[in-house]
């Protein structure tokens, strides 16, 4: 989105402040300072053991930090300020997309889809209900309501993430590699479906290797190694003006192909 | 060299081909020295079991009320078990109660029908819920009380004592075990290490060693004015025994849930015990169920270790009977008593044990 109001830090959805991050000695995380306006679609990318999921991770308090502060939805934390209770009322704001779906298969689809809220946030069961079906019919998954996670493919289970991730209502969502274990012919639908969630205005912060989605739906890019962000950029630069030659070199190996 | 192919027409798929009949004679006889022994096993197999078959079936005496039925030792002595059914069937319970032991035996018997049927309301969070409850219910008609005249533990016996000791176990062991297997994973380190010091303490006694302890030590122990029967302590020394057995079980069943589980639950608003309760428990326990039946099983054989304490169980049941006046006699009369309960502990045992094996194959 081109607006400068929206990228106004006051409107910043989530903001990182020079955010530290050690895995015993490795340095996971090194100085991230990094804004999420709302309403912003930011493409992640990198070689792996970059940080890249360490990073969207770290929004929703998945993982704890050592250094900095973090702002997400209204809910500000600093290093030694991550509790449960924090990390809940993260969670109540943000949805997160996993590489491995992490559907619950002891439920249906729509028991994955209404726990959340129901016993989470306590929204009355007909709501949740409404909101459900929504969802589903969002994805285009109407028909597998009933339905267990193993009785679907790959991308209909990535799909009802996505819807799992929606019912709760999330003013961002965190994408972690969401079609890495996709086979490829299921890959496309996840990526439509994301893609129609960026059209509607939702706040994305996605990780992952399609860079023909970066170029067609990200405001911003961002490219990562060493636990760094060493280059942003909106995707036509980033793509076809990159500065840095570790992120030249980068796409050489991913675009070849 | 590169050719190109391509298919013109699609392949239909057709039926496999029959399975061919077993070839006996190749199984048993595919090379002289596997045929030897394949003979040799055999005729051991044949010869002991003609002996067994004699033994048990054409030399055996079915009928009498007292030792004189069955003089020898070259047939079984079954009038032993069909004149002394009852009491190994109910112990010493009132004759005129007995009414209340049928209705136990006959919902347990119901129980078992619904669980086994695999009907959609048979859920495995029913049935064991089932087995949680059933035995409370059991003991409380069975003790009496209010309306009914009480009947004391030690009046209980045989198949009947040996019933209600399983599902009393069961039923405490089984939430005792899941609550140790919890504290083990607990953040507290005071509760951690004493769930560790109490299953990791009871898995390495013998189960014979802590009976004797609740029989003679524990009411040192108990305040004054309070006493429990041997029953109760008997049951309560295999609840926490098994508890510590449960809580291993239960240990691996929690361990098999990815963390992908609990960050998707935290991820869509769940707090740390709904976590629990509905993503985390749900999946251990299905996973462990044929374990908690291989527990249950174990369970029944253990009940035996009672007679060694004097609780009157099945097999102490079948000992004092063959003590009594009108049995006194040849050896071969015990025999015959244990010969029938290996097989009965056989039948219940390997039943259950084929009942695990389906539960096991449905997942």
């Amino acid at each position: 989105m081109t607006s400068d109001i929206t990228r106004d830090a006051n409107a910043a959805i989530a903001r990182m402040q020079s955010i530290n991050k050690w895995y015993g000695t490795f340095h996971a995380l090194r100085d991230i300072d990094l804004q999420i306006a709302s309403g912003e679609r930011v493409v992640i990318c990198g070689p792996s053991g970059s940080g890249k999921s360490t990073l969207v991770r770290t929004v929703n308090l998945l993982e704890p930090f050592q250094q900095g502060r973090l702002h997400v939805c209204g809910v500000d934390v600093g290093a030694d300020e991550i509790t449960r209770a924090a990390r809940r009322a993260v969670n109540r704001r943000v949805g997160m997309v996993f590489q491995q779906f992490n559907l619950f298969p002891h439920m249906t689809v729509l028991q994955n889809l209404i726990v959340g809220p129901i016993w989470g946030s306590g929204v009355p069961r007909n709501e949740v209900h409404e909101l459900a079906t929504h969802y589903l019919q969002r994805v285009g998954l109407t028909d597998q309501t009933h339905k267990y996670p193993a009785q679907l493919s790959g991308g209909q289970q990535q799909r009802v993430a996505i819807a799992r991730a929606l019912c709760t209502r999330p003013r961002l969502i965190l994408f972690d590699e969401p079609t890495a274990s996709l086979d490829p012919e299921m890959v496309n639908e996840v990526l439509q479906t994301m893609e129609s969630l960026a059209a509607e205005g939702m706040t994305m912060m996605v990780v992952t290797h399609e860079m023909g989605f970066a170029r067609r739906v990200a405001d911003r890019v961002i490219f990562m190694d060493q636990g760094q962000i060493i280059e942003t950029a909106p995707p036509d630069d980033f793509f076809d003006r990159s500065q840095s030659p570790r992120l030249r070199s980068f796409l050489g190996q991913v675009l070849s192909h | 060299m590169t050719t190109h192919f391509v298919r013109q027409r699609l392949i239909d798929p057709r039926f496999a081909p029959a399975a061919a009949p077993i070839d006996w004679r190749r199984m048993l006889f595919p090379t002289p020295a596997i045929g030897v022994l394949s003979l040799l096993l055999l005729t051991l197999f044949a010869v002991s079991g003609w002996r067994f078959v004699q033994w048990a079936v054409v030399r055996a005496h079915w009928v009498g009320d007292s030792a004189e039925a069955c003089p020898g030792d070259a047939g079984a002595c079954w009038a032993f078990v069909t004149a002394r059914w009852k009491p190994w069937l109910v112990g010493n319970y009132p004759p005129d109660q007995l009414w209340r032991v049928w209705i136990c035996f006959a919902a347990f018997a119901l129980f078992w029908i619904w669980v086994l049927r695999r009907s959609q309301t048979a859920s495995l969070q029913r049935v064991l819920l089932g087995f949680v409850l059933l035995p409370v219910a059991f003991f409380v008609l069975l003790i009496g009380g209010g309306p009914l005249p009480v009947v004391a533990p030690t009046l209980w016996g045989g198949a009947l004592l040996t019933l209600i000791v399983t599902l009393a176990t069961f039923a405490t062991a089984l939430p005792i075990g899941l609550c140790l297997a919890l504290g083990r994973r607990s953040r507290m380190p005071v509760v951690r290490w004493s769930c560790i010091v109490f299953v990791e303490g009871m898995r390495s006694v013998p189960l014979l060693t802590v009976l004797f302890i609740a029989a003679t030590l524990v009411p040192l122990f108990l305040p004054r004015g309070f006493t429990m029967d041997l029953f109760s302590r008997a049951v309560v020394a295999f609840a926490l025994f098994n508890a510590a057995m449960a809580a291993e079980v239960f240990r691996g069943g929690l361990q098999a849930i990815g963390r992908g589980q609990i960050e998707a639950a935290t991820t869509v608003g769940l707090s740390d015990f709904a976590t629990l309760r509905l993503i985390v428990l749900p999946q251990a326990i299905t996973a462990v169920v044929p374990a908690l039946v291989n527990i249950m099983i174990a369970v029944i054989k253990e009940t035996t270790l009672l007679s060694v304490i004097g609780v009157n169980d099945l097999l102490s049941a079948v000992e004092s009977g063959a003590r009594s006046p009108a049995w006194i006699g040849e050896a071969n009369i015990l025999t015959s008593g244990y010969v029938f309960l290996a097989a009965v502990y056989l039948t219940v045992c390997y039943g259950l044990s084929r009942y695990s094996r389906r539960l096991e194959a449905q997942r």
